[in-house]
């Protein structure tokens, strides 16, 4: 058997009984136990760890754990995770009460792709490929009413520009869901032409990447 | 339109699973590239990998 890493977590209990707990250091790593022969990209494998990710998120904010980790036990969990926990148990201690909430967008207009004929380097072309894929915007007045809406509403919040669509990733009081949504059902009736998706609640997912520590 | 609604959901759900959290050692193939590729990786990648390990435990 493996075990797939779902999530870390504060205490034991906000992972059991849902599914098993592996102390690591002074936190827990929920985990799923799967047959070895049984492949990760097996459809009802991820529909299976979607569901228990919700449930785990419904006893209490955890740190989640991109798919596709596993481990044999506790050992190979504790040396993959070495140097990280002092870091994490501080951002679940620091997050105890908020999760996350995401807006995704199509950008308002997509950017050209930049001609390599307009670079004297390649490297200067790679450069502006890179930059172009993260510089899509939102309509300004779409975006103006989503910060009056919604994000005033989160305790923090991140614009995540990628080519042609633009995220918002907000953390958000528990207490607060309630309102966030229906902020999101006030934008979608104001702004009816515009498509967007607000979806969550979510564990810590982007505001505990390493990359935007 | 539930279902519609429903199918969202689940592709939403599937995305925040593989393409969030934190990474760590051993999993970084499948979130490089588009969501084509991503789960285009996810079939071929991880099936090769599984059948790799399979392959070397006889």
């Amino acid at each position: 058997m493996k075990s797939i890493v779902i999530g870390i977590h504060f205490q034991r209990d906000d992972v059991e009984p849902v599914t098993t707990a592996i102390p690591v250091e002074n936190l827990f790593a929920s985990v799923h136990a799967v047959d070895d022969d049984r492949p990760l990209a097996d459809r009802d494998l991820l529909i299976e760890i979607a569901a228990v990710r919700a449930r785990l998120l419904d006893r209490a904010t955890f740190i989640a754990i991109r798919y596709g980790f596993s481990v044999r036990d506790a050992n190979e969990l504790a040396s993959k995770c070495a140097g990280r926990t002092a870091k994490w148990r501080a951002l679940l201690v620091e997050h105890r009460d908020e999760v996350e909430m995401t807006l995704k967008a199509p950008a308002a207009a997509r950017p050209p792709r930049p001609d390599r004929r307009d670079f004297e380097s390649g490297a200067a072309y790679l450069r502006a490929l890179h930059d172009a894929a993260h510089t899509a915007d939102l309509d300004p007045k779409f975006r103006g009413a989503v910060e009056r809406t919604l994000v005033r509403r989160a305790t923090g919040h991140r614009w995540i520009r990628e080519a042609a669509s633009v995220e918002l990733a907000m953390l958000v009081r528990r207490s607060d869901l309630a309102a966030i949504r229906d902020a999101g059902e006030q934008l979608r009736a104001e702004f009816a032409s515009t498509p967007f998706l607000l979806s969550g609640p979510w564990p810590l997912e982007v505001f505990s990447a390493d990359d935007h520590q | 339109m539930a279902e519609e609604k429903l199918e969202i959901t689940l592709l939403e759900t599937l995305d925040h699973l593989l393409d969030r959290g934190v990474v760590i050692a051993g999993e970084a193939v499948i979130s490089i590239g588009d969501v084509d590729l991503l789960y285009l990786g996810l079939n071929i990648v991880l099936a090769n990998v599984e059948a790799m390990q399979r392959t070397g435990r006889k």
